[in-house]
């Protein structure tokens, strides 16, 4: 698939600048993002055969390229859907482990910009007061910023409601710990046949070796 | 060997700066050689300080994305010596001083002293100071030691040079071995109907467009046809082949309307 560089490079170019001007409004991220300068994560996004290179410059700064040939810390290859869910997961670590997305290279690196990306605690106050003044400003800055910790608040009990609904109201899914315990039995049994499959083989070869002899 | 022998092996050499007689293009008009700089540097003269109003209404404000896209793909390094030719108002040099650092070295060069004055003034209003200089010279006689420079760019400048064949053995010259030539330029859209298109808005809105931002219609109507007697992605490539540039590629941009032609010193 051939895709336009100018099109990606809008695509990118205004991501990026939503991401360096939100980082630029969370001084608390500053210095862990200082840990991270030099980290390129390359994302490959197979279903739509793009690479999404995100650099960490010395300067507190998130670049994003279609195009980069130096050294990549971590390669993440998946679809759009799988490499979004890793973007906006809580545990990205169990999202490696359980998805079909492919790494190559050092997690470590991937996860804490993932971590330090999606829990950016955004100053609201200088922007507005830019525009209102600093007395509107500074009052509209405290509401916003209880709206997003109400809104996210609501995310996360509706979420936690809902799993109860459907684990224990409803009985629509199994439990956590008894899913898990399936998994293993299923990897176990997996392994199991895969050994015994080799010893049939083996044997097998044995078999037609005496024959031959 | 003389300067005169050169051009004329120039000529032979190259379908695309061969002219009859001692003439090259000013857009759809043939003048003589000697003059393509003076009335090159006429126009820049008119334009220059609104050149980058100018590039955005030619453009639509894309010129921004292609320089974003051709920065990529220069994969320049902190500590590294980069030229870019023709650099006008300084957009991409400042993109490069961020890039190579207090280490690095970023040269604004421009045959053009007043779009060099905007590009410099520009620079430092900005802040970009202490690994930018500015040069004043010619992209076909660069004053640069041989294999002293990493990577070179020139963006939408190579069709106003007088002889393109010199320029990019010029360039050649200087590169590192290793190093990278990126043109970027105005190219031959690669469909029918967005060429037609693009021909219609450039002849007849555009140097209306340029008339009423710069009364100067002339001007945009000279960019327009010079974008035109460019030669295209293949014809280009060739050229840069014939000056021994190697892994020579380009990449088509909006539709072809615009191109990257990406070359090596081996």
């Amino acid at each position: 698939m051939q895709h336009d560089p100018a099109i990606i490079a809008a695509l990118l170019a205004a991501a990026e600048s939503g991401i360096n001007r939100a980082l630029a409004l969370a001084p608390t991220a500053a210095s862990d993002f200082d840990a991270l300068a030099g980290t390129v994560v390359a994302l490959e996004i197979t279903s739509l055969e793009i690479t999404v290179y995100t650099a960490v410059t010395a300067t507190r700064a998130v670049r994003l390229m279609s195009h980069f040939e130096g050294h990549v810390t971590t390669q993440v290859s998946g679809s759009l859907e799988d490499l979004f869910a890793l973007i906006v997961s809580d545990d990205p670590a169990a999202l490696l482990i359980n998805s079909p997305i492919e790494v190559h290279g050092n997690t470590a690196p991937l996860i804490a910009l993932q971590q330090l990306l999606t829990s950016l605690e955004i100053n609201w106050q200088q922007p507005l007061a830019d525009i209102f003044g600093d007395v509107l400003g500074h009052q509209m800055a405290l509401h916003l910023s209880a709206g997003i910790n109400w809104g996210r608040e609501a995310a996360t009990s509706l979420r936690r409601q809902l799993s109860e609904y459907l684990l224990e109201e409803g009985r629509l899914t199994p439990p956590e710990t008894e899913l898990e315990d399936f998994f293993e039995g299923v990897q176990s049994l997996k392994l199991q046949a895969e050994r015994l499959d080799s010893r049939i083989a083996r044997l097998a070869r044995r078999i037609s070796q005496r024959g031959a002899g | 060997m003389t300067q005169s022998t050169d051009i004329d092996q120039d000529n032979i050499s190259s379908g695309e700066d061969s002219h009859r007689g001692d003439t090259t293009d000013f857009g759809f008009t043939e003048v003589p050689r000697e003059d393509k700089a003076r009335l090159v540097r006429g126009v820049f003269d008119s334009v220059a300080s609104r050149y980058d109003l100018m590039n955005d209404l030619m453009s639509g404000g894309i010129h921004r994305l292609w320089k974003r896209f051709t920065i990529e793909l220069s994969a320049v390094r902190a500590g590294q010596r980069v030229l870019d030719i023709a650099g006008g108002t300084g957009d991409l040099a400042a993109r490069f001083s961020d890039l190579v650092g207090p280490e690095g070295q970023v040269i604004l060069a421009d045959i053009n002293a007043a779009m060099l004055r905007v590009g410099r003034d520009r620079l430092i209003d900005r802040g970009k100071v202490g690994n930018i200089e500015v040069v004043q010279c010619d992209a076909q006689h660069l004053p640069f030691a041989d294999d002293s420079i990493d990577c070179i760019t020139i963006d939408f400048g190579l069709r106003n040079v007088t002889d393109k064949n010199r320029a990019l053995r010029s360039m050649y010259r200087v590169l590192k071995p290793g190093g990278r030539l990126l043109v970027l330029e105005f190219s031959k859209p690669t469909n029918t109907l967005l060429e037609q298109v693009y021909d219609t808005y450039s002849f007849k809105i555009l140097p209306r467009i340029g008339q009423l931002v710069a009364q100067d219609a002339d001007s945009y109507r000279y960019l327009a046809e010079s974008i035109r007697k460019h030669p295209d992605q293949d014809t280009l490539l060739g050229m840069m082949e014939d000056a021994e540039f190697a892994d020579c590629q380009y990449h088509n941009m909006t539709g072809g309307i615009v191109a990257v032609h990406r070359g090596v010193k081996a």
